[in-house]
């Protein structure tokens, strides 16, 4: 007895393999190229205008890992946010609204992030005070 | 047949050209941040790894020669198209983060710090 294929049992065309491996490659690149970009910008201004914006009646902001010192003040980390906020309501002008930020250089990046975003949401302007390096020789 | 072909070869030649920019070997871990935005474009990314070494779009770079690298790359681009992506392993401390903070706005960059959301608090255990 002879067995007769049946008509549906056809072979893949092997044509469709190029653009089978096309899509899987596209698939694979975009998979790979995707890196994390959601985040927060902040416009801080160049150092000239820093110096310029620091002469008027700024607010100087310390960090360290433990307090954070408004004017000279020491506040812990909870009272910050509501004292800025308080600070900064009553000032008018951008200028006035400049928040000089120095940070002793044990701070860490979380921890300036999560400050710098409650003075940037309480309307304050980030500047940046950064210690310099000086050599003196002595004779 | 030959076109298959071509077309194979011209995308591993663009994947070969993608590595070079690519930064998946840098090992840094994105501090927590709310309200979070995708910016719109960049044209450079800054690093500061799990290690404390800064690299400029995944090559490393002395911070003292960032500012006039980025002023290099950003040329005489118009504000709005200046962004520069800020990827900073989030313990790494001020020492090393703020003079890369400097010199991003030494060239005219405009900053836009990579961060991860805020956990959910419900699925917090």
């Amino acid at each position: 007895m002879k067995l007769r294929r049946p008509k549906y049992l056809v072979e893949t065309p092997s044509s469709a393999m190029n653009d089978i491996a096309f899509i899987l490659i596209v698939f694979f690149l975009v998979c790979a190229s995707v890196e994390p970009e959601d985040g927060r910008s902040q416009m801080i201004p160049r150092s000239e205008k820093n110096e310029a914006q620091q002469d008027s009646q700024s607010i100087e902001v310390g960090l360290t890992t433990a307090t954070v010192i408004i004017d000279g003040t020491p506040y812990r980390l909870n009272e910050f946010q509501p004292h800025i906020q308080q600070m900064l309501a009553q000032k008018k002008t951008e200028a006035e609204r400049v928040v000089v930020v120095k940070s002793q250089t044990d701070v860490p990046y979380e921890h300036w992030i999560a400050m710098t975003e409650i003075i940037e949401r309480a309307g304050g302007i980030i500047t940046l005070l950064l210690e310099e390096e000086q050599t003196i020789n002595l004779n | 047949m030959a076109m298959g072909d071509i077309a194979f070869l011209l995308l591993i030649f663009i994947v070969l050209l993608a590595r070079a920019r690519d930064e998946s070997h840098l090992v840094w871990q994105p501090a927590i941040g709310t309200e979070l935005v995708k910016p719109a474009n960049h044209n450079a990314s800054v690093v500061i790894d799990k290690q404390n070494v800064t690299y400029l779009n995944g090559r490393p770079v002395q911070v003292e020669s960032l500012a006039a690298e980025l002023e290099a790359l950003l040329g005489d681009l118009p504000a709005g198209g200046r962004t520069v992506l800020f990827k900073v392993h989030k313990d790494v401390i001020a020492e090393f983060f703020e003079p890369a903070i400097e010199a991003v706005s030494d060239a005219g960059g405009e900053l836009h710090h990579v961060l991860e959301p805020a956990p959910n608090p419900s699925t917090v255990p």
